[in-house]
């Protein structure tokens, strides 16, 4: 229901948008003064309503404290943020009617997406591991050979494991529910999917200590926040907003902040990850 | 429609393979969960009639227990319910060795078991109480009674009705893949995974049923026709 309501949303947005005009996007916010973002209300930690009911989260603090000054710097006057609720179906739609300036949530950066809409640098990065019980031998991808690995049906894990990993005893299930009750029980010695979730699946276990997530990505999901397609200026200035967080370190406080020992949901940063991050801007 | 059909994803790369795992996996399946269900059904069936009323208890309980609660909740419970009743190495030995195959077969028999007794109890009321009686009469005790003359006649009156659920325990095989069983179903939705061609793929999984269907119910027709008692079923309608 959620899905088709959301459809229709799109459709609707993209039917009655003004057909853009080549805008620049930096001169609209200095027209307005407000940089409009598409962001998620329930996907913590990324962007959620929390307790409090305040719209908080990892990737709203990225731009409230990374980019906005980069933004206000181009500019050359002080801005205020403004959120809109954006959804898989609805938010490249979002962008190119001018509805918001920018996509930050938990988009994935794909080349399918990249022949519609900008992305900025990699801001999060996740890929698919292995969430084990505690003490368990597998170790990652290369000790998963006659092990029984559950994993979500249709996914891409399921297909990079099916073609490269054919020693390993794939179970596939229709949904997470299943897949993650399979784990509890030891039908399976694993269940696989992106990282990111596998953390927030530990969290919820009965006795999360008694798991861990385990192995380096074997598939990439790096998260960007989406733009307009060739809007030069206004990427160059959100890129630089990230560029200077990555440089100053502030970039790892929010991270820290979220994802941290005491975050809304730890997953500490690998050193692969930070190895990938700092690369984009040439460390 | 805008749609652009593309038949040869169903033939191209590894499809036809998978679909032809698939039917290997649902036939085995079905096979198997008739067997259970027919043992099952013939016996409590059979023990819903007698004299004995512990024995009909027993047999209308197993009978309203498992055919009041859904298939898909039956496959749950042997896949996840079960295992753990057994020692750790022993459900090692079982998850390696295809469980969810054995949880999926016996999820299948013992839930159209209940639905088959009725079927057959359905063909022994048919019978008159007096072919019982003069069974008894003759010297038979109720188990000669039943092996030798109500359940032979029974069973040549409930072909129809048996063809039926056994058409139905054949679909419903496909509920196993929701505890990763990958039969015809689950062959299809793969296909679908990695073409995005969900009309063809689809379309393939249904004429496989179909076809797998008819030939059951033609293979059955055949029975029937063979094992017919003259004069005990007085309008045989002509055949086909």
């Amino acid at each position: 229901m959620m899905r088709t309501l959301s459809l229709l949303l799109a459709l609707a947005v993209a039917l009655t948008a003004t057909p853009a005009l080549a805008q620049d996007t930096l001169d609209k916010i200095k027209a307005s003064g407000v940089l409009v973002i598409g962001t998620r209300t329930g996907s913590p930690p990324f962007a959620y309503v929390n307790k409090n009911n305040e719209w908080v989260g990892f990737s709203i603090d990225l731009v409230e404290q990374l980019v906005k000054p980069s933004v206000e710097k181009a500019v050359g006057k002080s801005i205020k943020i403004e959120k809109k609720e954006s959804t898989p179906p609805t938010r490249i739609p979002l962008l190119t009617s001018n509805s918001v300036d920018l996509i930050a949530g938990t988009m994935t950066d794909t080349p399918q997406r990249r022949e519609s809409v900008d992305f900025s640098l990699t801001f999060f990065y996740t890929g698919a591991q292995f969430l084990v019980k505690k003490g368990s031998p597998i170790h990652g991808v290369n000790d998963i050979a006659g092990k029984r690995i559950a994993s979500q049906q249709g996914s891409t894990n399921a297909k990079i494991l099916r073609e490269k990993y054919p020693q390993a005893q794939l179970r596939e299930f229709p949904d997470q529910p299943a897949a993650f009750q399979a784990l509890l029980q030891g039908q399976v010695d694993a269940y696989t999917n992106d990282g990111i979730q596998l953390a927030g699946l530990k969290v919820k276990a009965p006795k999360p200590d008694d798991w861990e997530v385990v192995g380096d990505f074997y598939s990439e999901e790096p998260y960007g926040m989406a733009m307009r397609k060739g809007d030069a200026k206004f990427k160059a200035a959100v890129d630089a907003g990230l560029k200077r967080g990555f440089e100053s370190g502030k970039y790892f406080e929010i991270y820290d902040k979220w994802f941290g020992a005491k975050g809304e949901l730890p997953y500490p940063m690998t050193p692969q990850v930070k190895a990938y991050l700092l690369k984009q801007i040439g460390k | 429609m805008n749609y652009t059909f593309k038949w040869s994803v169903l033939w191209s790369g590894q499809s036809g393979a998978w679909l032809l795992q698939g039917v290997i996996t649902t036939l085995e399946l079905s096979a198997l969960a008739w067997l259970i269900a027919v043992v099952l059904g013939i016996l409590s069936g059979a023990l819903r009639t007698v004299p004995f009323p512990p024995l009909r208890w027993l047999a209308t309980f197993y009978v309203e227990f498992f055919r009041n609660v859904p298939l898909l909740v039956w496959m749950f419970f042997w896949y996840f319910a079960v295992p753990p009743l057994l020692p750790r190495p022993a459900q090692d030995w079982l998850f390696n060795h295809g469980a969810e195959f054995w949880a999926g077969t016996l999820a299948l028999g013992v839930y159209h078991g209940a639905r088959m007794s009725e079927v057959i109890r359905s063909g022994i009321g048919a019978i008159p109480r007096t072919q019982f009686e003069a069974s008894v009469a003759m010297g038979l005790t109720t188990f000669q009674a039943y092996r030798l003359v109500i359940l032979p006649v029974a069973l040549r009156l409930i072909v129809p009705p048996g063809t039926n659920e056994s058409l139905n325990l054949l679909k419903n095989s496909s509920v196993a893949l929701t505890i990763s069983v990958a039969e015809l179903t689950f062959q299809t939705r793969q296909i679908e995974t990695y073409t995005a061609k969900a009309i063809e793929a689809l379309t393939a999984g249904t004429l496989i049923y179909l076809v797998m269907c008819l030939s059951i119910a033609t293979i059955m027709a055949r029975v029937e026709h063979h094992y017919a008692i003259p004069g005990l079923i007085s309008r045989r309608q002509p055949a086909g």
